[in-house]
């Protein structure tokens, strides 16, 4: 059982970028690092790294998961705090490789792995010790918390940093905590249901005017900013990570998706 | 039939034999779901009165007002059992009273008072058993039904009455008058109970 | 934008797209409004909701890995004030034991109270084929019944209708002529089932809980149809699935103080009745008789498998209200007696051999966890959906809609093929990919776009950094 009260806390990190990341995000890995650099963080990156699994483990299809999830253990062998800036990708990390190594041999080793796994935010505020965050971000945003971050300190982690920030509105919307409809293969194997529920959170967002549309999970943010590039009402999204480090360099949001 | 018992009970054994180990009975602390601001409540019988009213109870503090509002809404036939004649006694005067209730009555009779075992001051409800209530049918069927509640059998809170549940094969608990939504989510009271629930105090 | 691609569809997707948006407006509207009353309620009272959720969790996952002692227990405390305990095995068993007993004491019209356990078992049906009328007497419940229909909710079984449609239903069935004021509707089944509840010779209800030490059956409603249907006839049976018992009556202070709040948003309904026993020689008015069936329906398998938790239910519905599927489908989409979250777990487990007619239930969920948030019982429902996909997929169950992931493996295990493809998917960007036939893509892309492929990018500024 992983217990993520006992997760380690170096400054030596070891960073998975994720899988999204890697093939659409490559500015949202790069302000991860450049955000823990500033927060005085070592970061190595295991270029093996391929991903966490998730979803061929979302599909039930567990040997192929557990594939993969091996080989990500093998790559982030070791005792310091990986780091993704990814909820969906860090439960995948501690809680989902739980279920599906349940009776498997090597359950120990990938728990051992899972067990030092962080989010992002979580990391810089109960990980470091961060309660706030320099620079200035004068604008709007919408904050959307991904859902697998439900139960976790991400979300108020998130949030403690965001709200310290100089200049930066967070404004609120309506039924915030409902889904966006991603959902991983769910995306594609109920477009209906999933687009009709990106659909109302759009609507939702879009009463409250903001001007980018800010997550801790890329996922969520490759499906709300696709659909509404699909309705020719494009939205301006980007990772919080971004604004952390635009915020530093008093940079508004260059970068977006 | 007791083949499916022995089925039954194999088939549950079977299922929980490869626990490595079985939850435990957790500790529940007597007042653990109390209500936050039930510390703050002194009074029993004035939350008991709040919390009801807030239900839609009615609430009379007095055989009077309770007389009052009966004479007002022209409470057609009252229907009060013989033990409760100490405080209903100057009703017959005043509304039409009849002192038996039966089947026959479902139809006839608009109000009815029947004693009640207690209530429970947390959450304003009136507690019913068949030990206390001369027929079910009494404090069921009229539109109006007062349940005559004596101010020392209030208890607290709802995990005091579950404490304190009699040995009866029919209790109770009575927060409100009938009512339901199923009608596109708007509340209607008054479906198969009472459409009136009162309360008098004393 | 029209699909060029022909694929097998998800059953429920498709329902949400032909759903009639007057449906989904109206389901949406009540689920969400409930689900506000829920947090509002849980918030004013409990300092923390949280751990007293946990807590009732705990409570039923104990009585449930002590079931067969608790069990026993209940039916000793039952037969000791004078109830009959009866079990049964199946679903026809369970019928069985019902008309068995109705024929035992000549009767022929019943009336019911509200009891998902009956839904299961067909019971009406099954009545209805040995002659005797069973009227069901909640509200939302009766229109159901007339209209041939099904529930779609667990606690609002009507939640789908409009006034119009009940008005039009009353008519047809003799109530009287249209009207679709609310009041009048109600009034109107209140003086007609009155008439029911005094013909009838049984009344049949369920049991939200049932306590081993003191046998009491705890009902919960706020129309008063049950304390009716246990007022003026002669026999009471009442039908229990064994997953129902809870130890003691000091249990139920956590139970009954989530249960309310958590379904509809109320301290407690107005009616809780706890019952254990036939009534007394010297009262005028109760059953005679009570007898209780204890129903397995495969719940014991249920407890042998590795979704047991699913069995701590409570039934009050806060999962489907919060759920964002269910609002966007409603409880038809689910094709069983129970919807939603719930009976995305609960309905495959119950078909026995027939899983796979519903192995799809539990794929209609984005994972999002909003339903274990709500849960009074604190169950892990999420983790129970992996597990029912995962034996879906053991079950070689097929899947319209889902990505193999034999290529996933691959990509995914060899760091080399995956750099690779890092590189070479930059072809995305130049291929007319809403025309190619590759299934996964095209739905997708109906109502998105991808974004730019950056694949390479990272990993080639990584590389630089650490050179300089």
């Amino acid at each position: 059982m992983i217990n993520l009260a006992d997760r380690p806390k170096s400054k030596r990190v070891q960073l998975m970028a994720t899988c999204l990341c890697d093939a659409f995000f490559d500015d949202v890995a790069k302000a991860t690092v450049e955000v823990l650099e500033h927060a005085g963080c070592e970061v190595v990156f295991p270029e093996n790294q391929t991903c966490c699994g998730q979803p061929a483990f979302n599909c039930g299809q567990w040997p192929a998961a557990r594939t993969v999830m091996r080989h990500t253990a093998q790559v982030f062998a070791g005792d310091e705090p990986i780091i993704v800036p990814s909820g969906s990708c860090a439960a995948m990390m501690f809680h989902g490789s739980t279920l599906e190594f349940e009776g498997e041999r090597d359950r120990a080793e990938i728990e051992q792995v899972g067990g030092r796994t962080w989010e992002l935010g979580d990391y810089l505020v109960n990980g470091l010790g961060l309660s706030s965050w320099p620079g200035e971000f004068p604008a709007k945003i919408a904050f959307h918390r991904a859902c697998h971050t439900r139960g976790t300190a991400s979300g108020p982690a998130v949030l403690q940093l965001l709200q310290s920030i100089k200049g930066l509105e967070i404004v609120p919307f309506g039924e915030g905590e409902q889904c966006c409809g991603f959902g991983g293969t769910f995306s594609v194997s109920f477009p209906n249901v999933s687009t009709a529920m990106g659909e109302l959170k759009l609507e939702h967002i879009r009463a409250a005017h903001p001007d980018f549309v800010v997550s801790g999970d890329m996922s969520c943010l490759m499906h709300l900013s696709g659909l509404a590039e699909r309705e020719d009402r494009p939205i301006k999204t980007l990772h919080f990570a971004q604004i952390l480090r635009d915020a530093l360099h008093h940079r508004h949001g260059q970068a977006t998706h | 039939m007791s083949a499916a018992r022995e089925q039954i009970l194999a088939a549950i054994q079977a299922a929980l034999a490869p626990l490595p180990q079985r939850e435990s009975r957790p500790v529940v602390p007597h007042g653990v779901a109390d209500a936050q601001w039930l510390a703050g409540e002194a009074d029993n019988a004035a939350l008991f009165t709040k919390r009801a009213t807030a239900a839609g109870t009615r609430v009379f503090a007095s055989p009077g007002d309770c007389l009052s509002w009966l004479f007002e809404n022209r409470a057609a036939e009252v229907y009060l059992p013989d033990s409760l004649r100490d405080v209903t006694a100057r009703f017959a005067g005043i509304v039409d009273v009849v002192h038996e209730y039966s089947r026959a009555h479902v139809d006839e009779i608009d109000a009815a008072l029947t004693p009640a075992a207690g209530a429970i001051a947390e959450s304003g409800t009136i507690i019913l058993t068949d030990e206390s209530t001369p027929d079910r049918l009494a404090a069921l069927a009229p539109w109006t039904h007062i349940a005559v509640v004596r101010k020392e059998t209030i208890h607290r809170s709802i995990a005091d009455a579950l404490a304190a549940l009699p040995d009866d094969p029919n209790v109770i608990w009575v927060t409100g008058p009938s009512k339901t939504a199923d009608v596109e989510g708007i509340l209607i009271q008054g479906v198969h109970g009472p459409g009136v629930q009162g309360c008098l105090l004393v | 934008m029209p699909c060029t691609i022909a694929m097998a569809k998800q059953l429920i997707d498709t329902y949400v797209a032909e759903l009639p948006p007057t449906v989904q407006k109206a389901v949406h509207q009540s689920t969400a409004a409930t689900t506000a009353k829920r947090y509002q309620l849980l918030g004013d009272d409990f300092a923390d909701a949280d751990a007293l959720r946990k807590l009732a969790g705990s409570i039923r996952q104990h009585a449930l890995e002590h079931l067969d002692t608790y069990l026993a227990r209940a039916e000793e405390s039952l037969t000791a004030r004078g109830a009959k305990v009866h079990y049964a095995v199946t679903a026809e068993d369970a019928c069985r034991a019902v008309t068995e007993i109705l024929q035992a004491a000549g009767i022929t019209k019943v009336v019911k109270s509200k009891s998902m356990v009956t839904e299961e078992i067909h019971l009406n049906d099954h009545l209805a084929k040995h002659g005797i009328e069973s009227v069901e007497s909640d509200l939302g419940e009766y229109i159901v019944q007339i209209d041939g229909d099904h529930p779609s909710h667990i606690v609002r079984p009507i939640i789908h209708k409009t006034r119009g449609d009940i008005a039009r239903s009353f008519e047809r069935e003799g109530l009287g002529d249209y009207n679709d004021d609310p009041e009048t509707i109600t009034r109107r089944a209140r003086r007609f089932m009155r008439g029911k509840y005094l013909e009838a010779g049984a009344g049949i209800t369920g049991a939200n809980f049932v306590t081993a030490d003191t046998g009491r059956l705890v009902l919960v409603t706020n129309e008063g149809n049950s304390r009716f249907c246990l007022a003026p006839a002669k026999v009471h049976i009442a039908l229990v699935g064994i997953e129902k018992v809870v130890p003691s009556d000091s249990d139920l202070a956590v139970l009954l103080n989530l249960l309310g709040r958590s379904a509809t948003g109320q301290q407690l309904t107005v009616y809780t009745e706890f019952i254990n026993g036939p009534r007394r020689p010297d009262r005028p008015s109760g059953p005679e008789q009570m007898h209780v069936v204890f129903v397995d329906n495969r719940r014991t398998e249920v407890l042998a498998s590795d979704c047991k938790e699913i069995l701590r239910c409570i039934r009050c519905g806060a999962c489907l209200n919060v759920c964002p599927v269910y609002r966007q489908a409603s409880g038809h989409a689910y094709r069983s007696v129970y919807p939603g979250p719930v009976g995305a777990v609960l309905s495959p487990l119950l078909a026995g051999d027939k899983f796979q007619e519903l192995a799809d239930l539990p794929k209609a969920s984005s994972l999002c966890g909003a339903c274990n948030e709500v849960c009074p019982v604190d169950i892990p429902i999420p983790d129970l959906l992996l597990r029912l996909r995962h034996r879906a997929h053991e079950e070689h169950v097929p899947s319209p809609g889902t990505p193999p992931m034999a290529g996933f493996a691959i990509l995914g295990s060899h760091p080399l093929v995956w750099r690779s493809a890092m590189t070479f998917g930059a072809a995305k960007d130049y291929l007319p990919l809403d025309k190619m036939p590759v299934p996964y893509l095209g739905s997708w892309l109906k109502t998105r776009t991808l974004p730019k492929w950056r694949g390479g990018k990272f990993r080639a500024w990584m590389k630089s950094r650490q050179h300089s």
